[in-house]
């Protein structure tokens, strides 16, 4: 009996540590960005490059004040979520919850399960055949179901030795470098966040899981943010991973969790 | 007098044999004048750094690009391209073993 109080105690304080660790570290992140781009206050991340450049946000401000090229998309998005009968799927019968709930670690299969990965499942449930990852038919409902939890705040729980060390290897990846120009994601949206690469300002990490998935004027149209994940890579000439492999899902898992408190936007408009 | 030819002939036995074990295959440094073996070093060591997320972009691109040139009978570009494909290989692999200390800087 003892045993099993010190065992359950110590599954208990683990998991303690665990979320606690991700505290600490969404913490620390906020506090670099606070040094960094001390005028942007933390709740204005939600819109990306456009807290950071005025002339960008005029722009983005123009768009989004007349039709933003993504609305119909999302709409359509509305009528497929029902047409394909993703509302009978118990995971995105209420779709405002499912972008709350998403990324979360499933114990089960001990998987970071995202948003997109919960649509593709159903999808194939209900109709027999495979969705595609990265642009079409997925954005499109995607976009439509986060704009349903629009206001609400991201909400990432990672609360099991399980979650814990899926989200060590998204952070792991998120700051280790890779490709020919020996880069990490962080050297870019991290460290040199706000600053030109190029003609392009760089955006910040925090806060880009808030309006995803994006439109991109480069894409003239909708992607999703494993796809944005691949693009990255690919200017990185880093091989890209596969749209919704476990290593994109568990970066996934560790990016979004370091926007928790951050309102998901409908305004899913990039250049 | 005897000493001093021995160390010289030592000397140049030993820079004799360094020269000569350059232009055979060095996995180190990803180096072949073979392109069999060339070729064979590229791959596998594009196939350790898929295995472990860390390939570069253009080398897949440049393995078949060397086998193309290879096939058209241009060996010494093909033997120089596979060459610079393993390089790829190995700097992604000192990658690789970075990635385990990535973490903020902050």
């Amino acid at each position: 009996m003892k045993k099993l109080i010190t065992t359950v105690a110590g599954l208990g304080l683990l998991v303690n540590v665990a979320s606690a660790d991700v505290a600490s570290d969404q913490k620390a992140f906020i506090n670099h960005f606070k040094t960094i781009l001390p005028n942007v206050e933390f709740a204005d991340y939600t819109n990306g490059v456009y807290a950071v450049d005025q002339d960008s946000r005029e722009q983005f401000e123009e768009i989004l004040d007349g039709i933003p090229p993504y609305e119909e998309a999302v709409e359509k998005g509305g009528k497929e979520y029902l047409k394909f009968g993703l509302n009978k799927c118990t995971s995105l019968k209420n779709p405002a919850v499912a972008r709350i709930k998403h990324p979360y670690f499933d114990e089960a299969t001990q998987q970071v399960v995202t948003l997109e990965s919960a649509i593709k499942k159903c999808y194939q449930q209900q109709t027999g055949k495979k969705l595609g990852s990265k642009k079409g038919k997925i954005v499109r409902i995607s976009a439509w179901i986060s704009d349903q939890a629009a206001g609400q705040k991201v909400n990432v729980k990672v609360e099991s030795i399980g979650a814990r060390v899926a989200y060590e290897k998204g952070k792991t990846f998120f700051y280790a470098k890779r490709g020919q120009l020996n880069m990490s994601c962080a050297d870019c949206h991290v460290y040199n966040a706000g600053k030109k690469a190029r003609a392009d300002i760089l955006s910040p990490a925090l806060g880009h899981t808030t309006h995803i998935p994006m439109y991109r004027a480069k894409w003239s149209g909708m992607g999703t943010l494993h796809r944005r994940y691949g693009g990255c890579l690919k200017n990185m000439r880093a091989k890209p991973l596969k749209a919704q492999s476990e290593a994109f899902r568990n970066m996934e898992f560790f990016h979004q969790a370091m926007s928790n408190g951050l309102e998901i936007t409908a305004d899913r408009y990039r250049k | 007098m005897k000493k001093l030819l021995l160390t010289t002939m030592a000397v140049f036995a030993l820079t004799v044999q360094a020269g000569s074990s350059s232009s055979v295959h060095n996995w180190n440094n990803g180096y072949s004048n073979s392109f069999k073996s060339a070729i064979k070093a590229a791959e596998t060591g594009y196939k350790a750094n898929l295995a472990v997320n860390m390939a570069w972009r253009d080398t897949r691109k440049m393995i078949t690009e060397a086998k193309k040139l290879h096939k058209a009978g241009k060996n010494v570009a093909a033997i120089a391209l596979a060459n610079k494909a393993h390089k790829q290989t190995v700097n992604a692999t000192a990658q690789t073993a970075l990635t385990e200390s990535a973490g903020p800087r902050f």
